[in-house]
């Protein structure tokens, strides 16, 4: 046996010869295989769901003046836009946001070739995200959608009103906002006559794929050491340059 | 219906509130994986380890490295397997692609107990000329001089490469190169002991490669049809599009 030391203390783990260990290790590929199967299932699923017209006229502020949807597509035929939570009295941008960011930053080239643009949109005004950006060294488009309806449009704001009456609609119910902005990634597409299509909106847990170093602690032994029973599991996630060591 | 040119029949576009209904209905799928994807990784915590008792060593920016020394004080390592063979002029393009969503978070990985490094099989002085070429600063050793590679079933000898055959992903199977990819974990207690946890290759590798999860969620998809037997042919480095 060998211990394993958790967040909730050490755990006995057992050690087992190589033609165990591998024998162990092919019946959970056959699982790992499935899972993969599935989640292509789901993708295509995903794929099939109807689109809807984007009508409203969005002016978003952008480091070249003002910028509209089909602007943000960049030439390309489909925007997919997260969400950073970044509210216009904050300071900084999310931390949880920012460690998604520190992921997604280094795959923009690739996804150009996708025929994919991929940006972040906030509330803050742009000096704000501006320096914020700059601070954390990365290099993607980031716009700003104060004085537009955009993030309360797609469930990533909550209106003055909707913080008072504790209820705002996220990830498609009901629900007591955790925030003044709330996390979460849409995708649209834009066909050759311009029309623009908003395809999908994922948020809340939805977003989980999408942090690529929950996927590497999905692989370790102690997992992502998270206790969703206590009140703050993320609570160790802190902005990469906030780090103590 | 909208003019979706990447396929052959056009795309249904209703009203806000048929959207909702239908997206709502395909959320309580994606709640389903993810529980699904939960169990997993619990079954995968659970499978049993074995001990690493092999002295391998390895040559790194500071110098040569005990295999617990790339722990960094950590308790858990996490090896990307970078394919570059010692004759190659530069490390595989696709794992490359995988190294540009990876290399940002490192300084997260690390406040979970995780190192992070990639290990290669060419020389250290090809390793560091790439990585700068490339932008990129996580640890990345040479194993060149140990059986590692060979080991942990990513890299083969002449002879397998002659036959054309090797152990990989947990079976014998046809093998196109002198290389493959792979991630392995390893976990070490606090007398020191190195120990064997899990490793990953071929498309095990999949959900390790941020822009995949970015892509799956829009129309289009991967896109990655048009060459039948290299579904990759579109990735390129970063500085070769």
């Amino acid at each position: 046996m060998a211990t394993l030391n958790t967040s909730s203390g050490a755990k006995p783990h057992a050690v087992v010869s190589h033609a165990e260990w591998t024998e162990a290790r092919r019946r959970l590929l056959v699982k790992e295989k499935e899972f993969t199967r599935l989640r292509d299932q789901l993708n295509e699923q995903r794929r099939a769901l109807p689109w809807e017209r984007v009508e409203k006229a969005y002016a978003f502020d952008a480091p070249s003046g003002k910028a509209t949807l089909a602007d943000l597509f960049d030439g390309r035929k489909q925007l997919v836009v997260w969400h950073f939570m970044f509210g216009a009295d904050w300071q900084q941008g999310c931390s949880h946001c920012s460690f998604w960011a520190d992921g997604w930053n280094g795959v923009v080239e690739h996804l150009k070739h996708r025929d994919t643009t991929l940006i972040a949109i906030s509330q803050a005004p742009l000096a704000k995200i501006e320096a914020f950006r700059k601070r954390m060294g990365w290099t993607f488009k980031w716009v700003s959608a104060a004085n537009t309806d955009f993030n309360f449009d797609f469930q990533a704001s909550a209106r003055p009103e909707e913080l008072k009456a504790g209820r705002v609609l996220y990830n498609y119910e009901t629900v007591e906002p955790f925030s003044d902005q709330m996390h979460g990634c849409s995708a649209f597409y834009r066909d050759g006559d311009g029309a623009i299509y908003h395809t999908y909106s994922t948020y809340a847990r939805g977003v989980d794929t999408l942090n690529v170093a929950f996927q590497f602690l999905d692989l370790t032994a102690l997992g992502r050491d998270e206790d969703w029973s206590q009140p703050h599991p993320s609570g160790w996630v802190r902005h990469r340059d906030r780090y103590e060591r | 219906m909208a003019d979706a040119t990447f396929r052959s029949q056009s795309h249904p576009v209703v009203a806000h509130a048929e959207w909702l209904a239908a997206r709502r209905e395909f959320l309580r799928k994606e709640k389903e994986f993810t529980r699904r994807r939960d169990e997993l990784s619990a079954a995968r915590r659970a499978l049993p380890w074995e001990e690493v008792t092999k002295p391998y060593v390895f040559d790194g920016a500071s110098g040569r490295r005990t295999l617990a020394e790339l722990f960094d004080g950590c308790s858990q390592l996490i090896v990307y397997h970078f394919m570059f063979a010692p004759d190659w002029e530069a490390g595989c393009k696709s794992c490359s692609f995988w190294a540009d969503s990876f290399n940002g978070i490192p300084l997260h990985l690390r406040h979970r107990d995780v190192s992070l490094v990639a290990i290669s099989r060419a020389p250290l002085a090809k390793l560091q000329a790439y990585a700068k070429r490339m932008g990129w600063s996580f640890p990345w050793y040479s194993s060149q001089g140990s059986t590692f590679n060979f080991d942990l079933n990513v890299s083969f000898t002449p002879e397998e490469q002659a036959a054309g055959e090797a152990f990989y992903n947990y079976e014998k199977r046809r093998i196109p190169t002198s290389d493959l990819v792979g991630i392995s974990v390893f976990a070490r207690d606090d007398a020191g002991k190195v120990f064997h946890t899990y490793s990953a290759y071929a498309r095990g590798v999949d959900m390790m490669n941020g822009a995949y999860h970015y892509l799956d969620l829009t129309p289009k998809g991967r896109d990655e049809d048009t060459q039948p037997g290299n579904p990759q042919a579109w990735v390129r480095r970063h500085d070769e599009y």
